[in-house]
């Protein structure tokens, strides 16, 4: 990582673990939801050609950063950087002093850098990509991330605060709206079912080698692994699904990427191999390692990546060539008997991103059938799925070729005349091709997309009180609905000086090009979603998991042998 | 008949000839036949125009970007059911429907398979050709999944276009068998002459045959082959004799080995393909439902002869329902209950309260299962019991007795007490309800 980066994401490690513990002693479960400022301005350098001189600044208004004590936090993050030249300097001393209306210092720190520009323009990737991983599981919390290159700027939100998700425990939820994770296939967005459906895996305790335990933790590391594909298994094409790719996601405590501090290592050697924890032969999937992880681009960025080849049987089956992914998110916690202190977590986060691999596979059994239950339960979806698409597309093969056969084998032309009519055919060729459009176009609309997960999910009964956080997303949506307005503008993502969502922007680093109207248009709100808390000791038990276990369930009927007409 | 045998004196049947008298009687005072209703016998224009119908209808709605149904008579619900003495169970004129549609996960399949028949059906129609419902099967198992998934979608079809089975130039493979003081000629020109020591299988073209001709005083029909079989060992044709006696094999468990095993039957392997072999190893469990060919036989010679027709069926829940079908009809066959039910048969046994009365051990029977109460619970609940008081009482025996007994039980007296006793005091002294 490079070390504007690697600073930047230190610092808000630092001041998340710093966050999370404060709150945790007053709403423990509770998302975190506020506002960060990162902003990089860098001017061409007055002494080196070619170079930049950059002066980032990580600021913040409200409490965010109540109790924190300016040295200490100075002093840690120093000597988590040690080859880190830059400068830590507080300059809103007199800002101190001064109080919001809130009756809370805003924090603003600002260092200094020189840096290559395209050396900065990857480190802004790599912080949008930290950036857009935190807000995956904090999707409360929003970052305003800007980048001014010689005048020349540009600005990214960050923030999920009404995106359908997935509670987690110990105050994180995972947003499930599939387009953090795979682009949208052209063409046929309609039909999605724009969520990804999360299976959970059991929570192991992971035992830490006496090798590499070099802190004393008064508590335990649990990994919950989760396990989705993506897009959703219900959505159909006239071509079967076949998995493609598989991301893996690794978050440490307080639902921090696992990102190595290392500067020489690159962000995604964490985990080195999965092999170990996931049979793949057992799932029929020969995969290997994708390393052509691309940074610019608006999707999270995987810490491990796969790609699946091709199996014979998938060519000999028209399989869809870009297929689905399979996700895995590996959470591991860290719980105590008592309140977790800030510098635990810390000690933590750093014990993870060095030893990983190792801790893991010193639980190799546990872990991999933990990984694997999610994954099972995540992939007979899968099946299912093929299974009733492949039932449907049978049915339909049926019913056409008996209607054909039918029509084209009758002496009445007047019955004849009426079937080409009505399809607007002018000879047997075309009335077949428009009856198979039109039986596929009609039974795949309804009841693939009425039959979506969120028109379910729109149905859900009252949330308890534990799920306050959707219920918030859920009226905001309702008000923004009500009004009519634009909605609060979140995960506003610029790419190359691209426009999106509407937010106001310059370019930084790419010419940008005018927004057309429809793409600078704000979205429509995003269906709203009950979020769900599943419990720790029954994973998976969500209502949002039962509904999709009813869909599950209502496949399987639809796949059992009809018990007759 | 020249070639009856000698049965017994003419006094003998004075019971039975007592009761044909009365029948005839109700018969002329409820003005003669009942008036026909249900399907007629359509015309193969008229079923092509009736398919035609249905496709048009669906390829309108697909026009129109709705998803096409195919709507069905409700027969599953008693709310859509008529009953009338005369006739049995009706459907009533403006029943509710069932829509097998085509966006449903749960009904496309079928939605499917109905328009795969109909497409069979449309052509059978269109060369004049006729297959069976196991034919039909066989063209393609494995998307039917099994035979009764078949069944019951030509029921459905028979139904929605309102025309007889036959009308589909479907068959339905005949599983009944028949003896006695019977001869006929099928369509085909055969000359059937039933024997009272041999059966012969029912035909599959029943509304074919011709030139029925028969001196029998009664029809019996049998629940189960194996006590047929012990029947006509027993001589009990030529002992009755004139008589005829009829039974399907469906209700009954039969093992067969080739046509050898059933002394002269008909061969019936014709039907099915050469490549299936399912003749040879054929086990039907009990718990059938009559099959329509012996119905229609049956209804045929009642409508022919009138003779009495009389049941010997278990004394179980489920002989209770053999028999009320033969009677009265089912639920699935409303449509069609004009050309198949005989109102005017009789429970002749065996009788719960035959077991009181023959002192039959108690070894002999069987306690009711749960599946049995309920299933008597269900028949006591139905119309027609309430013109059927005596039925009623029986029913009633049964249940307080919570015992069934099969037909076999009575081989607990005396190994013959069936063919030589108990049948031959029933009809002298008209042991009918």
């Amino acid at each position: 990582m490079e070390g504007t980066a690697v600073a930047v994401c230190e610092i808000l490690k630092y001041l998340i673990i710093h966050w999370k513990c404060e709150t945790a002693g007053v709403s423990k479960g509770t998302l975190l939801e506020g506002q960060l400022v990162i902003s990089i301005e860098a001017l061409n350098s007055k002494h080196q050609t070619n170079t930049l001189h950059c002066v980032t600044t990580i600021a913040s208004a409200g409490s965010i950063y109540g109790g924190l004590v300016l040295e200490k936090f100075l002093k840690e993050i120093q000597s988590t950087l040690p080859g880190f030249s830059a400068k830590l300097p507080w300059t809103s001393e007199e800002a101190s002093s001064s109080q919001d209306i809130s009756g809370v210092a805003p924090f603003q720190m600002t260092f200094e850098v020189h840096e290559k520009p395209r050396i900065l323009m990857t480190n802004s990737l790599m912080i949008k990509d930290f950036l857009h991983k935190i807000v995956m599981v904090h999707p409360k919390i929003r970052f305003n991330f800007n980048v001014r290159v010689n005048g020349i700027l540009s600005t990214e939100l960050f923030g999920a605060k009404n995106e359908p998700t997935l509670n987690l425990s110990n105050g994180m939820a995972l947003v499930v709206n599939y387009q953090h994770y795979v682009r949208a296939k052209s063409g046929t967005t309609e039909f999605f079912c724009s969520r990804i459906h999360p299976v959970l895996g059991p929570p192991v305790v992971l035992f830490i080698p006496d090798d590499v335990a070099g802190v004393d933790l008064l508590g335990e590391l649990i990994l919950t692994p989760a396990a989705a594909l993506c897009p959703c298994p219900k959505v159909f094409s006239n071509q079967l699904n076949r998995i493609s790719s598989v991301s893996i996601f690794l978050y440490g405590p307080s639902g921090l990427p696992l990102i190595s501090p290392s500067r020489e290592q690159p962000p995604t050697t964490v985990l080195k191999d999965t092999f170990c924890f996931i049979d793949w032969k057992k799932y029929h999937l020969c995969v290997v390692p994708n390393l052509d992880l691309n940074l610019d681009r608006d999707l999270v960025l995987p810490d491990v990546s796969y790609r699946v080849e091709c199996s014979k049987e998938d060519q000999s089956q028209n399989m869809d060539p870009q297929g689905q992914t399979l996700l895995l998110f590996f959470f591991v916690d860290f719980h105590s008997g008592f309140q977790v202190q800030q510098m635990e977590l810390w000690g933590v986060h750093t014990l993870l991103t060095t030893h990983l691999s190792t801790i893991l596979m010193e639980s190799h059994s546990v872990v991999q059938d933990s990984i694997e239950a999610a994954v099972d339960q995540a992939l007979e979806q899968h099946h299912q799925a093929v299974k009733a698409h492949q039932k449907l597309q049978a049915s339909l093969s049926v019913a056409v070729n008996s209607i054909m056969s039918i029509v084209t084998g009758s002496t009445s032309s007047s019955f004849r005349k009426s079937c080409f009519q009505a399809l607007q055919a002018a000879d047997t060729q075309e009335f077949g091709t428009k009856l198979h459009k039109s039986f596929h176009e009609i039974m795949q609309y309804r009841f693939l997309h009425h039959g979506s997960c969120e028109v379910k999910q729109q149905l859900l009964p009252e949330k308890n009180d534990a799920e306050q956080s959707t219920e918030d997303a859920h009226e905001n949506s309702s008000l923004e609905f009500l009004a009519g307005t634009s909605r609060q503008v979140t995960n506003k993502r610029l790419k190359k000086g691209r426009l999106r969502h509407g937010v106001e922007d310059t370019r930084a680093f790419h010419s940008a090009r005018a927004p057309s109207p429809s793409e600078a248009a704000p979205r429509p709100a995003e269906p709203t979603v009950t979020s769900l808390t599943p419990s720790r000791a029954s994973p998976g038990s969500g209502l949002e998991d039962a509904l999709w276990l009813q869909e599950v369930s209502n496949l399987s009927e639809w796949l059992s042998p009809d018990p007759g007409p | 008949m020249a070639f009856a045998p000698v049965g017994p004196e003419a006094s003998f049947f004075a019971a039975v000839d007592q009761h044909r008298a009365s029948l005839l009687a109700a018969l002329r005072g409820g003005g003669a036949e009942r008036a026909g209703g249900g399907p007629r016998p359509a015309s193969s224009s008229q079923v092509l125009a009736s398919i035609e119908n249905v496709i048009r209808d669906i390829i309108t709605s697909l026009a129109r970007n709705e998803a096409p149904a195919i709507t069905i008579d409700d027969r599953s619900s008693w709310e859509n059911m008529k009953f009338e003495d005369s006739v049995g169970l009706q459907m009533v004129s403006h029943c509710t429907t069932r829509k097998i549609k085509s966006d449903s996960p749960k009904s496309v399949k079928n939605f499917a398979l109905i328009l795969k028949i109909l497409s069979m059906i449309y052509k059978l129609v269109q060369s004049n050709t006729y297959t069976t419902k196991r034919d039909i099967y066989y063209t393609d198992s494995q998307l039917f999944g099994n035979q009764t998934v078949v069944d019951s979608i030509v029921t459905d079809v028979s139904c929605m276009l309102k025309v007889p089975r036959r009308s589909l130039h479907i068959l339905s493979t005949s599983k009944g068998l028949i003896a006695g003081n019977l001869r006929y000629i099928e369509e085909d020109g055969t000359k059937v002459y039933c024997s009272c020591t041999t059966a012969v299988a029912v035909s599959s073209n029943i509304q074919g045959i011709w030139n029925l001709i028969t001196d029998a005083k009664f029809l019996l029909i049998v629940e189960k082959d194996a006590t047929f079989q012990r029947l006509l060992d027993d001589n009990f044709c030529s002992r009755m004799s004139p008589c005829v006696i009829v039974t399907d094999w469906e209700n009954g468990v039969r093992f067969m080995n080739g046509c050898g095993l059933f002394r002269p039957v008909v061969c019936i392997v014709q039907f099915f393909p050469q490549s299936v072999p399912v003749f040879y190893h054929l086990k039907l469990k009990g718990k059938g439902v009559p099959d329509l060919n012996t119905r229609l036989l049956v209804k045929k010679l009642w409508d022919v002869f009138h003779v009495p027709i009389f049941t010997l069926v278990d004394a179980d829940p489920h002989g209770i329902e053999i028999m009320c079908i033969y009677k009265y009809g089912s639920m699935s066959m409303s449509f069609e209950a004009h050309n198949l039910t005989v109102p005017a048969i009789r429970w002749l046994g065996l009788l719960p309260s035959d077991i009181k009365r023959l002192n039959i051990p108690k070894d002999a029977l069987i306690p009711l299962t749960k599946r049995d109460q309920m299933k008597l619970d269900s028949i006591l609940k139905r119309p027609y019991v309430t013109c059927q008081p005596f039925w009623r009482r029986e029913m009633e025996i049964m249940a307080d007795s919570k015992m069934k007994a099969e037909i076999q039980a009575l081989t607990f007296l005396s190994s013959d007490y069936l063919s030589r006793v108990y049948l031959p005091n029933k009809l002298k002294f008209g042991g009918w309800i």
